[in-house]
């Protein structure tokens, strides 16, 4: 049998009905193994239906769970209770919903809106450069890939942004910044221009204060800050 | 209970898209390509397109590269229609497998982040069941981002309808198909955040949901693929064709199943036994650890009944081992680098050093809403319904047979995509802004009323766990007739009491209680039609296998079709085995008459 710890959350609730917010505290017996999205599932089947909190995939690879605990973002589909136990040295958890975007029930957080940063950088090739004489793909040396493939694994959970001090402040945040840095190194671009207006304007790249928080709390473990720096660098 | 249900509002667009996944935002680039303008709203379940199923799949897409000096698109045609257990339709086949280098070049062209060759071209790998010469030697088709190709194709059909001002509405399902005289006409939505109902009416419709194998104890499957849109079609009265054909992926993560996608195999990974004997030898002496799907999930459940098998303590379950030590420590951290990452973070075992327990996983559907080759929804074997398309894993067009080969669901999706837009631009040359539907009372709201006013002491967990232990056990990988009747007599007892359990709230506002609710009840449904389907095919055949009858039977040479408009109020149907390669008595047309399948 696997070990199990008897483990405290203590989660922001807020009803969109009456508007209001509060802590609720739960108590739950949980494997070790369990993710936390588990025992969230857990306290819906055993203690209250009525906790809302939003996950997919479940395997860190959609970015729907994003929540704060004990002040860290994270994917709740990632942090397995033992591991929650042997990071934050306590059976203690305090969950928060992220910060990016308003709440619409618990820890449920409207992430559409929260995308609308990433929009803004029009994540697509706004000018693609012409075809291989042959007609087939583009070449494109591993090497050059390799400068900018990490940040092509950004799935947007948002953690970055909900860990980034200048987020709240009119900047685009990490992730969909990083969004346009990857079509800057990508050799495929040819809207260079555009690309950089967006890097550059009001709300891109200078508003980074170079806390590097996004590099730590990603939990793809992009180094989110490095390509942030490679844009007030210039080098692309 | 509160506020009387009411449909809000009503938006019209030309075309909507039900399910924003690979498939729908395919065709969704395709109408914006083709017919610059056009009003589209797609829909998705989640937050953003970016968060689809699609985004997991790991491995690759086949197609065959012109440019390859041994490949040759009749190989992977021959291939499919092998793998399928000579049961795809070969005019789909044929169709797909002739275009789809061009869907990825398309792809690359659209700034898809594909790996590389030394050269700088797209790199491939070999996947299960992909060979040339016929079934001689393993082919390398399956074009591949790392082991995250499904992230890299839908981030590139997510931007390019972001591109073409696609509206898309996140966090909402669709409840009900509209008609009037016939013909779709949109659909009801139901929007998580709000609670609020908007009728959408559009002149062309396209499902495009997904898959549904949440209804099994174990799946690789994300939370919200519960067949809705199965049901849509069944209350409609439309049939769905297939479903008893569920995939097991062989290689799912020990516990909840979370996929270690076949490149792991493609690349040189070897399943072991608990003597850490290679077994697949003993199975599939040619294509041994890249054999179909349907014949490996078998080979390791033949394992573990045969003793040979291990027991993983934590997650109280069966298993063999997924052998990766032996690869070299670039292609860890480069090609396969996300289920590495996996491994070490759910299972706590690291592939470089650690043998990795695996047990088969309910991984995909190949049934699903019957089409025909250019995504048009079929009312039955022939007629289709006007304004209603389908593509992607909900649709059954049928590319898979009874059987799908790794790396042709992302091919599927993108042609398939692609095909369904372009006939929908073509259907919209006549169509004209449809009228209002007919006033009937909408079933959503008889079935919410239930939900919001139920009083019963079932538990909502509860019902949840007997469905997927009941259809893990009975319906799944291996079934028997004795399984089947009693799978569907608890069925028929788990849908009276999902309609029984109490909310515990009744806001309508991101209310995940009803909405769950709404969700299990879909997957009751669904699973009965799997049950039914598996029932009356009395044979075995791809990933459906009876144990009373073992064998493939020509008296089953067609699809299944199933209506089911009430729930277990079931009328079959047949639809012919698409065999005009066969016939058209071309080169190599003997290899697609009903095959001998071995590996």
């Amino acid at each position: 049998m696997s070990t199990s710890y008897t483990i405290t959350l203590d989660i922001n609730r807020y009803d969109p009905d009456t508007k209001l917010s509060w802590v609720q505290t739960y108590r739950v017996e949980a494997s070790a193994i369990l993710r936390f999205v588990d025992v969230l599932r857990k306290i819906n089947d055993e203690q209250d239906p009525t906790l809302a909190w939003s996950s997919s995939c479940e395997h860190a690879q959609c970015g729907s769970c994003g929540v704060i605990v004990n002040g860290k973002p994270l994917l709740a589909c990632e942090l397995l209770v033992k591991d929650g136990v042997g990071q934050f040295k306590t059976h203690t958890f305090k969950l928060k919903p992220l910060t990016i975007a308003p709440v619409l029930r618990d820890l449920v957080v409207d992430l559409e809106k929260a995308y609308d940063r990433v929009h803004k950088v029009r994540p697509w090739l706004i000018k693609p450069a012409s075809p291989h004489p042959d007609g087939d793909e583009y070449r494109i040396s591993p090497k050059t890939l390799e400068t900018y493939s990490e940040a092509t694994r950004c799935i947007n959970c948002f953690c970055c942004a909900a860990a980034c001090i200048s987020t709240h402040h009119h900047f685009l945040g990490p992730n969909a910044s990083m969004a346009n840095m990857v079509r800057l190194m990508d050799p495929r671009e040819m809207a260079r221009g555009e690309r950089m207006d967006i890097l550059y304007r009001e709300d891109g790249v200078y508003r980074c204060h170079t806390a590097k928080a996004c590099s730590f709390v990603c939990p793809k473990d992009i180094d989110v800050s490095h390509f942030l720096a490679l844009g007030k660098e210039g080098r692309f | 209970m509160g506020a009387a249900l009411t449909v809000d509002s009503t938006l019209r667009c030309d075309v909507l898209i039900i399910g924003a996944g690979g498939a729908g935002l395919r065709a969704a680039a395709q109408i914006g390509e083709r017919r610059p303008g056009t009003r589209i709203i797609a829909l998705t379940k989640v937050s953003s397109p970016q968060k689809s199923h699609t985004t997991t799949a790991q491995g690759g897409m086949a197609a065959v590269d012109p440019k390859d000096p041994m490949d040759r698109p009749i190989f992977h045609t021959f291939d499919t229609w092998k793998g399928s257990d000579c049961s795809a339709d070969q005019n789909v086949i044929k169709k797909v497998c002739d275009i789809g280098w061009e869907e990825v070049v398309w792809l690359e062209r659209h700034g898809m982040h594909f790996s590389r060759t030394e050269e700088g071209r797209i790199a491939k790998r070999p996947f299960g069941g992909h060979m040339l010469d016929f079934g001689e030697r393993m082919a390398f088709r399956a074009c591949y981002e790392a082991d995250r190709t499904g992230k890299g194709i839908m981030d590139t059909v997510w931007a390019e309808s972001l591109k073409y001002g696609v509206d898309f509405i996140g966090q909402c399902v669709a409840t009900e198909l509209l008609f009037r005289d016939g013909q779709c006409i949109g659909a009801i939505i139901f929007r998580y955040p709000e609670g609020k109902f908007l009728a959408i009416l559009a002149k062309a419709t396209i499902i495009a949901t997904g898959g549904n194998t949440r209804m099994y104890l174990v799946s690789s499957n994300c939370r919200g693929n519960t067949g809705d849109a199965l049901v849509l079609a069944l209350q409609a009265g439309l049939p769905v064709m297939d479903l008893e054909a569920v995939q097991f992926h062989p290689t799912g993560m020990v516990g909840p199943g979370i996929l270690a996608s076949e490149a792991l195999r493609g690349e040189g990974a070897i399943l072991r036994n608990k003597d850490e004997e290679p077994f697949m030898e003993r199975y599939a002496p040619t294509a041994k650890d890249l054999a179909p799907r349907d014949l490996i999930s078998r080979a390791i459940i033949q394992e573990i009944r045969e003793g040979r098998g291990l027991f993983h303590q934590d997650h109280n379950a069966h298993h063999v081992w997924l052998d990766l030590r032996h690869l070299p420590k670039e292609v860890h951290e480069k090609k396969i680098q996300e289920v590495c990452s996996f491994f070490k973070r759910f299972v706590g075992v690291d592939p470089e050093k650690d043998l990795c327990p695996v047990a088969p996983t309910a991984h995909y559907q190949m049934g699903g809403i019957p089409t025909n080759e250019f995504g048009e929804v079929q009312s039955d074997s022939q007629g289709i319904v006007p304004g209603l398309f389908a593509c992607g894993e909900v649709a059954a067009a049928s590319l898979h047979g009874l059987n799908r080969l790794g790396t042709n669901s992302l091919l599927e999706l993108i042609t398939m995509g692609r095909v369904t837009g372009e006939r929908v631009v073509e259907y919209l040359k006549d169509a004209t802004d449809p009228e209002e539907p007919p006033g009937s009372r909408l079933i959503v709201f008889d079935q919410f009323s239930t939900y919001l006013n139920a009083q019963g002491k079932e538990k909502y967990a509860q019902v949840r766990d007997s469905l997927r232990n009941l259809m893990m056990e009975k319906v799944g990988i291996f079934r028997t007739e004795k399984s089947l009747v009693e799978a569907i007599e608890v069925l028929t007892e788990l849908r009276e009491m999902a309609t029984h359990i109490p909310l515990g709230t009744t806001s309508l506002k991101a209310n995940q209680d009803l909405w769950q609710i709404w969700e299990l009840n879909n997957l009751i449904t669904v699973s009965m039609v799997i049950a039914q389907g598996a029932l009356a095919r009395k044979e075995s055949r791809g990933a459906h296998f009876r144990e009373d009858y073992p064998e493939r039977s020509d008296g089953f040479n067609y699809h299944t079709l199933v209506y089911m408009p009430q729930f277990n109020e079931v009328t079959f149907g047949k639809r012919p085995i698409d065999m005009s390669i066969f016939e058209a008595k071309g080169e190599h047309y003997e290899l697609f008459d009903y095959i001998v399948r071995e590996y």
